[in-house]
């Protein structure tokens, strides 16, 4: 379990996701969901390494072993989800039931002329915040997405809304073009979103408690936010089963003030209730985890827990807002 | 001949950007006049890295009038040293 998920082969996942996209795009969310069953069963036979990250963290989620009928409904979830990416970025949004929480916490702060770092996770569904995005017409959305990471998939997302690619900060150009579009986008006022709950290897990590155990999280969300002077508000969209979907806000930090003299110790802190408020949401609903790969694995991150690494020029924090690696 | 010194003094425009990226970044552990002109500004041995960068365009838009702009193809090369960043500076300060 010591692969990075950056380095997960694609696999001959690919092609069933291909399939069930391509099946809800022509004969509708009722027919694909018939094929999640027969596909969850291929994932769980054919992927054993995901079939193992499952079957811990639902145990560590849980605090006892979990069965395959458990892991079998994980899968499902992640499979739901992929399908609802279809409707969701074509902008069917009649068929979900969504119930917003806290909406009004990233609303107030948002202002023309400085925008709001919105921080997403690899928890449930991030492209249901296209719903709320489309009740306020009036602010601009960029999303931080890393389009080398899963090429083919990506492809065929920005085939079905070829509106969304141009909202795209590439997270794989270089890390300082990808910090200057930040900052533009904040200063025009924009919903600027990236996920923080994984980084890439080398990029600058702070090892702190999750779920019992250390994990280590991206600094660069915060920095970002800090250099910015933006608000900082969390998102986490709660996939329910069904078509339910729990969409939640809540503010994190207003003007996070990281003076350099106490960086270490101050982003520590800040992480660590990042990674408090994450945990809250991944126990609330365990099935919405989907992060695929050994979480907790600190090969290759800083092993000491005191040290924030930082490596030059690297690509900041901005993990795949949309993609998951391994299956897709 | 020893041109590689004389070629890592700083100008007098060096000079001033220097100190405003010493002074914008608040480490004040670095001399302004010690940062070698050709030497990389981030990744090296400031320890400086894409933040920093962040950093130090928004106090450059705020002194010399002008944006460090994210789609500008020669990004890398203008923030590879101190000379190369001031040159460009220099090219289109408003202030």
């Amino acid at each position: 379990m010591n692969e990075h998920w950056t380095e997960r082969p694609e696999g001959g996942g690919r092609f069933a996701i291909w399939l069930l996209l391509t099946i809800g795009l022509h004969f509708g969310r009722g027919v694909a969901r018939a094929i999640l069953y027969p596909i969850t069963l291929y994932f769980y036979f054919r992927r054993p390494f995901e079939r193992r990250v499952s079957y811990e963290f639902l145990q560590r989620a849980f605090g006892r072993p979990a069965g395959a009928w458990q892991v079998m409904r994980h899968i499902h979830r992640f499979a739901s989800t992929i399908l609802d990416r279809v409707f969701l970025l074509s902008d069917r949004f009649a068929r979900f039931d969504v119930r917003m929480h806290g909406l009004d916490e990233l609303t107030s702060r948002i202002r023309p002329e400085r925008g709001v770092l919105l921080l997403g996770s690899h928890i449930g569904s991030f492209e249901v915040l296209r719903v709320a995005a489309s009740e306020r017409p009036d602010v601009k959305v960029r999303v931080v997405l890393d389009t080398q990471q899963t090429p083919a998939l990506t492809e065929l997302l920005h085939a079905i809304n070829p509106e969304i690619r141009r909202n795209v900060i590439d997270a794989s150009r270089a890390g300082t073009d990808i910090v200057l579009a930040l900052g533009e986008a904040i200063r025009e006022g924009a919903l600027t979103t990236l996920l923080a709950d994984r980084a890439r290897p080398h990029e600058a990590t702070v090892v702190v408690d999750f779920m019992g155990a250390p994990a280590a999280f991206p600094v660069a969300p915060f920095l970002i936010g800090s250099v910015l002077k933006a608000p900082i508000v969390l998102c986490f969209g709660l996939y329910r089963g069904g078509n339910r979907y729990d969409l939640y806000f809540e503010s994190f930090s207003d003007e996070l003030a990281l003076p350099r003299r106490e960086r270490t110790t101050e982003l520590r802190a800040v992480v660590q209730r990042y990674a408090a408020r994450l945990e809250y949401y991944v126990r609330e609903d365990p099935y919405n985890w989907f992060n695929w790969h050994d979480f907790w694995n600190l090969e290759g991150f800083t092993g000491d827990a005191a040290a924030v690494r930082k490596p030059a020029l690297d690509k900041p924090a901005l993990a795949d807002a949309s993609v998951f690696r391994g299956v897709a | 001949m020893d041109t590689d010194t004389r070629n890592s003094v700083q100008s007098s425009t060096e000079q001033e950007l220097a100190k405003l990226l010493v002074e914008s970044l608040n480490i004040d552990w670095v001399k302004p006049g010690d940062i070698d002109a050709e030497a990389a500004l981030f990744g090296g041995d400031l320890g400086l890295d894409s933040i920093d960068a962040l950093e130090l365009a928004l106090a450059v838009s705020k002194h010399y009038g002008f944006s460090l702009r994210s789609d500008n193809p020669d990004n890398q090369r203008i923030f590879s040293s101190l000379r190369a960043l001031s040159a460009h500076i220099e090219q289109h300060r408003v202030a």
